[in-house]
């Protein structure tokens, strides 16, 4: 599938039009602030953005949804470069040389290396979202079920493997997604299952109020349990100094090519394959750039190079996400998850087909992520000041208000209170599967996959009753060894973590 | 004392057991070679299997000694927690019976207070006004200019 340039040129045009650009501003500014607030990941933005899309046309919607993406890898910088803790996770390795340069009396610095760095690595990313999305989507049609099977059960094995301290905990956090899809009726003859005889469960259980009352409650709660106990909030110092010559900015950055290059690859590479995210990308650019460089005992004291390996890595993290979502309809990280559900409710299924089906989407996609990078880099120019105040807003008036959204967001899918009541009964199961130490993203990759891995199972077998076909298709053959492999490498790297002693970590409630 | 991931394993174990057992009243399918529990079982199968295996782990953990966990620095506040569930909850059931915008005043009003105890004249204004301000962009931007239709009280008709 060729890039049509022509195509592309016509729709940056026309994302510049108002009716697009301005949901695209605004969810630019959303993300900035959302991505900027600690506790408020950009899943979390972009689940209270949502409801607000539902009314709008699917790419005025979407280019919302991007606005906020783009807007939140870089927001989340600015805290972690002023105050020292990560607006979101993907911005964790930020804190690391962000903060000290402002220690350092640097601030305006340290926010510019990190948004440059972030602008320039989105753009990178950009450059191979448009021209890879076509050609997997191409290898992506060549697919049979057994094939499409073969690969989703890659995307969890991966996932389940790579998330999380326990392999074990992540597979059965996998197995507990698709054990969710199997309830209401099955895809082929309607029967209903597990469904206690009650028609609240004949449908099954709704994709979007599930994936919002995990994550919702799962961030929230774990917020709220970090409160005070007389319920006081933080205080806040006084407001930095933020200017800083541009251009010696962008010289700092453009004058160590190799760093910003392998930080994109690193980002581009992690948001391609399912599910892991931006906060492994930023670690992992960090750590590779510390490896590389030739004063590797200054990193961590405020040095650019920490900042521009962690921001580059994640903006180009939001360009691999995508491209999985549109050339194999996989969810790269739980904020295309969200997409994916936003676009279903519009009638588009992501995919192969895709970019053929519905192109003006797919360029107005790619278009609304290119005009979204310089939109990032005004928004924080323009209101820098204005949106630390705003972070600055205390979590008890915050999170009733999200609260409402949530429940809005789930109510307005269907105009039902059913989906509301869904939305509490998974806030309360993603809180207590965080509680017990359980990983969230491998069950919402098996939630999205659960009804693709049984439908296109069932077709294979319709076709050619044949098991073995699975594994002697050369594609599908292929991908089930490559799943064993990420299963075998998994284990490899826990038994070296622990063989090290490395301490468990808390689970990140983000992808 | 059973350890975390046990109570996790036993729990998950006997959600797919009893499940399965459902499975039994499902009916064969007449168009495929597979009928509509043939997926299910094998995932139920799948969570049974690692639940067992997350069990065992757990108890040659405790078996070995678990290691001290590093400790965090504050105790989880779990009573602000359990009070937010409550007001949620209680939120959820009030929406179809008092209305949007009468519930989700309350809600946003109350949830506040609960959260951040108002100690000043002034902050229990803020409260108020916060309360009124979500409850009436809420409600407009999403009835007048998104078309989304929020619930109306059975008891308030509002």
């Amino acid at each position: 599938m060729e890039v049509s340039y022509e195509h592309l040129f016509a729709s940056i045009l026309a994302i510049l039009h108002l009716k697009y650009l301005v949901p695209l501003l605004l969810g630019t500014v959303a993300g900035v602030i959302g991505g900027a607030l600690p506790g408020i990941t950009i899943t979390m933005t972009i689940i209270m953005v949502l409801p607000f899309t539902f009314g709008l046309d699917p790419l005025q919607g979407l280019a919302a949804m991007t606005g906020v993406y783009v807007g939140g890898s870089a927001g989340g910088s600015i805290t972690a470069s002023l105050i020292g803790i990560p607006g979101t996770p993907s911005a964790i390795a930020t804190t690391f040389d962000g903060f000290p340069m402002t220690r350092n009396g640097e601030p305006g610095r340290a926010i510019w290396v990190g948004v440059w760095a972030a602008f320039l690595g989105g753009l990178l990313g950009g450059v191979f979202l448009i021209a890879a999305t076509g050609p997997l989507a191409s290898v992506a049609l060549e697919f049979g079920p057994w094939e499409y099977f073969s690969l989703f059960v890659f995307a969890l094995s991966m996932v389940a493997g790579l998330v999380g301290t326990s392999i074990t905990k992540g597979l059965l956090s996998g197995a507990i997604g698709l054990v969710i899809t199997v309830i209401g009726s099955d895809p082929i003859m309607g029967v209903p299952r597990f469904t206690l005889g009650t028609d609240f469960l004949r449908g099954g259980f709704p994709f979007l109020p599930v994936l919002i009352g995990i994550f919702a409650f799962a961030q929230l709660m774990s917020d709220i349990e970090k409160m005070r106990r007389d319920g006081s909030s933080e205080s806040t110092g006084p407001m930095p100094k933020l200017w800083v010559s541009q251009p010696k900015v962008l010289w700092e950055i453009l004058s160590r090519p190799f760093l910003l290059i392998w930080s994109t690859f690193i980002g581009i590479l992690i948001g391609v394959l399912p599910a892991i995210g931006g906060s492994a990308a930023n670690v992992m650019a960090y750590d590779q750039a510390k490896k590389f460089s030739r004063r590797p005992e200054k990193f961590g004291t405020g040095i650019p190079e920490g900042i521009i390996a962690s921001e580059s890595s994640n903006n180009a993290n939001v360009a691999g996400s995508l491209v999985t979502i549109m050339a194999f309809g996989i969810p790269g990280d739980a904020v295309t998850a969200v997409m994916l559900g936003a676009m279903t409710i519009h009638g588009i299924q992501p995919g192969p087909l895709f970019i053929s089906q519905h192109p003006t989407i797919a360029y107005g996609i790619y278009a609304a992520y290119l005009v979204a990078l310089p939109l990032m880099v005004l928004v924080i120019a323009a209101g820098a000041r204005a949106w630390l105040r705003v972070i600055m807003v205390p979590k008890s008036i915050l999170i009733p208000i999200v609260l409402v959204l949530c429940v809005i967001g789930a109510y307005a899918l269907n105009n039902i209170m059913d989906d509301v009541y869904v939305l509490l009964i998974f806030g309360l199961v993603g809180y207590a599967l965080v509680k017990l130490g359980v990983p969230l993203a491998p069950l919402i990759l098996g939630l999205i996959l659960g009804d693709q891995i049984e439908l296109n199972m069932i077709r294979a077998i319709a076709t050619d009753p044949s098991p073995w076909l699975f594994l002697t298709r050369p594609i599908s053959g292929g991908l089930l060894l490559a799943s064993v492999l990420s299963m075998v490498l998994a284990f490899w790297q826990h038994h070296r973590a622990k063989a090290r002693g490395a301490t468990a970590e808390e689970e990140d409630v983000d992808f | 004392m059973l350890g975390r991931d046990s109570v996790t394993g036993l729990a998950c174990l006997a959600l797919s057991l009893g499940m399965l057992v459902l499975t039994r009243g499902l009916p064969e399918s007449a168009m495929v070679p597979v009928g509509p529990a043939f997926y299910p079982r094998i995932v139920l199968v799948l969570m049974a299997g690692l639940s067992l295996l997350l069990v065992a782990l757990d108890w040659r953990t405790g078996r070995a000694g678990r290691p001290a966990g590093a400790k965090a620095a504050a105790a989880p506040n779990y009573r602000l927690v359990v009070v937010t569930f409550t007001a949620f909850i209680v939120y959820v059931v009030l929406l179809p019976l008092l209305g949007f915008r009468i519930a989700t005043f309350l809600f946003v009003g109350g949830l506040q207070a609960l959260l951040e105890p108002p100690r000043s004249a002034r902050r229990w204004a803020l409260v108020l006004v916060i309360a009124i301000v979500t409850t009436l962009v809420t409600y407009l931007a999403f009835e007048q200019y998104l078309s989304v239709l929020l619930p109306r009280g059975r008891w308030t008709e509002f």
